[in-house]
């Protein structure tokens, strides 16, 4: 892949904040920020990141990793930011160094008395100007772990240097604002979705498919005791109507009983990307949810970041090895085709498709196979992406940078420019990005650089595929 | 002369061996308690514990991964790592002395293997440096101690190669040895305070990342309460932007030491 020209480089890193409130909030960032307290800014920083440590097991992870970092260089080959900027700040061990030279200049003994000796003044206003800018140009897609020989998970690094930041005050202004909608706002969720609203779509949404198919496929609302509480990134309601019907008409065709609920239903959890205290709360809003409605399992639609915060914290936060089972959409339905109760038509799309694998869903092998055993039972021509599965490449607006509207030119020409070859490279007419995010930034990088690729979901296609069986009754 | 490798050889020996033992251990013990204490306080003590080994043996035993990229570089770093772990403990010379001292004894690497995986470490060390000063990119990421342990590690190799192969006037065999036993005691004392601890430490890495992601229940409240934000989290409006640091806040020392 070949670095950015000049004029790209200018481009994408390009500032659209007004300068008098970069220079007001001493931050050369990109990304708008909420104004916060300036003065006294590296004390503050160290302030968070002792407590921070105090409270979790991050200790753990920096003292084995500030002990074995290497500098050996292997990550950059994996990382697609530093393949386009071809810039060393980009490596992604030079991103961790940043945090980690704080740990050990002032939480190891060995880091605190050199520092005396040496009269060194520690933490500087500029090493966390640098921080801010650095750790969100990181997508956190984690593909650089697969590469560390000393297994240093820099997306770890990335995930802690924005949670320490986001304590002191630095935090992208989108993400922000969602979240608080979402745990303190009237609507509850990121999208501002009153319930009024999400019935009306909903209703909508069955009436389309009522007419398209000749059956009657329901949006169960808060139905007590389903089997399955189902929640979608919120923004699917108002952008991936047609993810939601193929969802809702496999359920329809397995029979099993599912609801959505009006107490929450929103699975976006932006405490992945930037704050723990937001991780957790986000979670308790979906354990109440299914309390209330006594379900036994959470079935998470297309969303990597929204199912992996799920699957990985829910038991974490929501009753240990008692907690509900947690599932992503494409695991219940391929299980169900696996298990004969879908039915699906050979060859009901007859373009090539390819799938992108998203990050949150692929890198652990969790969700890899399953996919492109559907796809391949419906699609006539499917052809793969190089590399996919674990090895994929991020859709260049990962770890929450696609909802930061503001930096939109970093993501096409830098994070996103590996994609876009890669896609192209597929021909496929059909790109299937069971993500919202991914699917968000796919578009824009689509309409970027000219894909004649549409972005769609999973169950957008597999709607086309589904053969009901008319005889039999809604319910379960 | 004499006087000064025989304590080198000796004494000081003894105590780089037992620094590095016990250094190494020490931080392994840390290393492990640590983990230990990080699966105990998470409530669900669910860990992929196929990916953990799989991933772990995958870079210690590095017949699939390593080559996919940056081959040439793999097959150096492969060749360093093989010598530096390979002729120190085998080397037949060196199992002579400990037979000496302790009466333990064990099977020796042919001496042709030897001397060829000992120049193998001399090269690769040499390009190994070369390399990190070649690349723009690898200079920005380095420090010192990158291009200096390469030299560091392949010193005891050169001159012990030197002396057991060259033709030297007695002098000049005294004090290439003298280089020899004094720079192998240096290398085993700083390991466990450097980066090299990895020799120990790398196989835990996969172990460690899978426990850091296990995030202890209600730490993000206590977090905030600890910084003297207990009833403003950062979602409020205006949560980190009101006027002086709270009361509660301590400095970091405090925070560390309570």
């Amino acid at each position: 892949m070949r670095t950015l020209t000049e004029a790209e480089r200018r481009r994408a890193f390009a500032s659209s904040r007004k300068p008098e409130i970069a220079a007001r909030q001493r931050l050369p960032v990109r990304y708008h920020v909420e104004d916060f307290e300036v003065a006294d800014r590296p004390r503050r920083f160290l302030q968070a990141m002792a407590a921070i440590l105090k409270h979790t097991h991050y200790r753990l992870a920096l003292d084995h990793y500030a002990r074995v970092s290497a500098k050996c260089a292997r990550c950059t080959a994996q990382c697609q930011i530093y393949l386009a900027t071809g810039d060393p700040r980009d490596v992604p061990c030079y991103r961790s160094e940043l945090l980690l030279s704080v740990y050990r200049r002032h939480f190891t003994l060995a880091g605190v008395l050199r520092g005396r000796l040496l009269g060194d003044p520690g933490l500087s206003d500029r090493q966390v100007q640098e921080m801010a800018e650095s750790f969100y140009n990181c997508t956190a897609c984690r593909r650089c772990w697969l590469e560390c020989p000393m297994g240093i998970d820099h997306g770890l690094i990335t995930h802690l240097g924005r949670y320490i930041l986001s304590e002191i005050g630095i935090a992208p202004r989108a993400l922000v604002v969602s979240t608080r909608e979402q745990l303190a706002g009237a609507t509850g969720n990121t999208s501002a979705i009153p319930v009024p609203a999400l019935l009306d779509s909903l209703e909508f949404l069955s009436e389309e498919m009522e007419e398209a198919k000749g059956i009657e496929i329901p949006f169960p609302v808060d139905r007590q005791g389903a089997r399955y509480l189902f929640l979608a990134p919120v923004s699917d309601f108002l952008m991936e109507a047609d993810t939601l019907m193929g969802i809702a008409a496999v359920f329809r065709a397995t029979g099993d009983s599912w609801t959505l609920g009006t107490g929450y239903y929103d699975a976006i959890n932006y405490g992945l990307f930037y704050n723990d205290q937001v991780l957790e709360h986000v979670l308790r809003k979906i354990r109440r949810e299914a309390e209330r409605l006594g379900v036994e399992a959470i079935v998470i639609g297309e969303c990597g970041h929204a199912s992996r915060t799920a699957k990985q914290f829910y038991p974490t936060y929501c009753g240990g090895r008692e907690a509900l089972p947690v599932l992503n959409i494409m695991e219940y339905t391929h299980q169900a085709w696996k298990q004969g109760r879908l039915r699906l038509r050979a060859d009901a799309i007859s373009e090539p498709v390819t799938y992108h694998d998203p990050c949150n869903l692929a890198r652990l092998g969790w969700i890899v196979e399953q996919p492109r055993e559907l796809l391949r039972a419906f699609c006539a021509r499917y052809v793969e992406m190089t590399p996919g599965g674990r090895e994929n490449i991020c859709c260049g607006g990962g770890g929450g940078t696609v909802s930061i509207d503001e930096i939109r030119p970093y993501r096409m020409l830098v994070g996103g420019r590996a994609k876009a070859e890669q896609i192209r490279a597929t021909g496929a007419r059909y790109c299937v990005a069971p993500c919202a995010n991914c699917k968000k930034q796919l578009r824009e990088l689509a309409e970027e650089y000219g894909l004649e690729c549409e972005i769609v979901g999973l169950h957008d296609l597999l709607y086309k595929a589904i053969i009901f069986d008319r005889e039999s009754e809604y319910g379960g | 002369m004499e006087f000064w490798l025989e304590l080198g050889r000796g004494p000081l020996f003894r105590l780089a061996f037992a620094l590095m033992v016990l250094g190494l251990g020490r931080i392994v013990v840390l290393t492990l308690a640590g983990a230990l204490e990080a699966w105990r306080r998470s409530p669900d003590r669910m860990v992929d514990w196929r990916q953990v080994v799989r991933r772990t043996a995958e870079w210690l035993i590095p017949v699939n991964r390593l080559w996919r990229r940056r081959p040439l570089y793999s097959t150096i770093s492969l060749a360093f790592h093989i010598g530096l772990l390979a002729v120190p403990p085998f080397l037949a010379a060196h199992i002579l002395l400990w037979e000496r001292s302790t009466g333990l004894s064990w099977a020796a690497l042919p001496q042709a293997a030897a001397d060829g995986l000992t120049l193998a470490v001399i090269v690769s060390a040499l390009l190994l440096v070369t390399g990190r000063l070649a690349g723009s990119t690898a200079r920005a990421i380095s420090r010192r101690q990158d291009y200096l342990w390469p030299l560091l590690l392949a010193t005891p190799f050169a001159s012990g190669y030197a002396c057991s192969n060259l033709r030297l006037g007695p002098a000049s065999y005294q004090a290439l040895m003298l280089v020899h036993v004094y720079s192998g005691d240096l290398v085993m004392a700083l390991i466990p305070f450097t980066k090299i601890a990895h020799c120990v430490l790398a196989p835990l890495s996969q172990l460690v990342t899978a426990l850091a992601w296990k995030f202890p229940v209600g730490a993000g409240d206590r977090v905030a309460a600890t910084l003297g934000y207990g009833d403003r989290p950062s979602w409020l409006e205006g949560a980190r932007s009101a006027g002086p640091a709270p009361a509660a806040a301590r400095s970091a020392q405090e925070v560390c030491a309570r």
